[in-house]
């Protein structure tokens, strides 16, 4: 398994605080559930395999936001997401 | 699926309580009446709650808002075009025995997910709304610190309040094995919420009498404004089974993991799975089969 971490920012690059982030497609069935990043923007999920994987980012007053990863078998993957 | 290890019990009820699994008897009774034996007996007939009467006319056109007009749609939970509604009328039955979840997981982190009553003072959800495994971050994986239940939430509307839980089951193929054919649980509350706002009911059905039947999912996913906050639903037929799950291509995204995946009889919801996955073709979700309901009722309360 691959932890994806990352921070989501606003427009100006301030950390966004309770934006949710969460699976739309994987290479596998995904669970349903979403995390809410922490007072520093920030979030960690688990791709139980390789493949590519697309995330959603939903901040507080925010537009939606995507993020595409690629996990190939590494211990950490970093994706950042900045919010307009 | 793989092979059952022997003398392993999947289905054997775990908790972080000092309660015990002790089978409740009689069920619940409902307007509808008691239970009938199994299989495809219909469990927990749903109850309404007090101070409203019979669902008003058609549940459909009584709580359904707009359609999403952004229609964001494609990715793995959402199939084909976003044909989710927003449901407003949350202070009614059925939508009030839906409730948000604020997960506080372990490590502090925060989650995003559904639950619904099946009694006064419980919930039904998925296992890892309950007991995260497989994290990649041990410090997350095992029992969540406490999850914060706001039924019939609609944004900042709350119309019954919130209570917070420490008290939840699983099954010991959830917590120990992290097998997603046993992704489901429950949230036990303090106080009897569910005598306010009503709850589900739930049984056992044959294959026949699920494939092709027209289901329904509402929860609160997070790829909504405010995420989380508002409740959301969608119906269509139930494409196949197997004997631990339920496969549909109802849409559904990130914080609908829990929602109950349930049929409409004489009107009232009969839950038949609990919504767990997104798939590439279609969602899934824990079926309520004859062990899934034996936990149901040991954990009503």
């Amino acid at each position: 398994m691959t932890e994806i971490v990352g921070t989501v920012t606003g427009p100006s690059g301030g950390p966004i605080a309770e934006a949710a982030v969460y699976f739309l497609e994987g290479p596998v069935p995904l669970p349903d559930i979403a995390q809410l990043t922490d007072g520093e923007g920030r979030f960690q999920l688990t791709a139980p395999t390789p493949g590519t994987y697309r995330l959603g980012v939903r901040g507080p007053g925010f537009a939606a936001a995507e993020v595409t990863v690629e996990v190939g078998g590494e211990a950490e993957v970093v994706a950042e997401v900045r919010l307009s | 699926m793989s092979e059952p290890e022997a003398g392993f019990d999947a289905h054997a009820a775990v908790t972080n309580g000092a309660a015990s699994a002790t089978p409740r008897l009689p069920a619940f009774p409902g307007p509808q009446g008691t239970e009938t034996g199994p299989p495809g007996e219909l469990g927990m007939a749903s109850g309404l709650g007090d101070g409203e009467g019979a669902v008003e006319g058609d549940i459909g056109e009584a709580s359904f808002g707009e359609k999403d007009a952004a229609g964001e749609g494609g990715g793995v939970a959402i199939i084909g075009s976003d044909d989710r509604e927003l449901v407003t009328h949350t202070g009614h039955y059925l939508w009030r025995a839906i409730a948000s979840l604020r997960i506080t997981a372990r490590d502090g982190s925060l989650w995003v997910g559904t639950a619904w009553f099946i009694s006064p003072r419980t919930l039904i959800t998925a296992g890892h709304c309950v007991f995260i495994h497989g994290n990649a971050n041990p410090n997350r994986n095992g029992w969540v610190s406490s999850i914060e239940v706001v039924p019939g939430r609609n944004g900042s509307q709350r119309p019954f309040g919130s209570l917070t839980s420490k008290t939840f089951w699983s099954v010991r193929g959830w917590t120990e094995k992290g097998d997603q054919n046993l992704d489901y649980g429950a949230i036990i509350l303090d106080q009897p919420f569910g005598q306010n706002t009503g709850w589900f009911g739930y049984g056992v059905f044959d294959d026949n009498k699920l494939v092709g039947a027209q289901a329904h999912v509402a929860g609160y996913p997070a790829d909504k404004q405010p995420p989380g906050a508002t409740l959301w639903h969608h119906a269509l037929p139930i494409s196949s089974v197997s004997p631990p799950k339920v496969f549909y291509p109802i849409d559904t995204a990130g914080g609908q993991s829990g929602a109950a995946v349930y049929l409409l009889e004489n009107n009232l919801p009969v839950a038949v799975a609990i919504h767990a996955y997104g798939g590439s073709t279609s969602n899934s979700g824990t079926r309520i089969n004859s062990a899934v309901y034996q936990n149901l009722r040991r954990w009503s309360l």
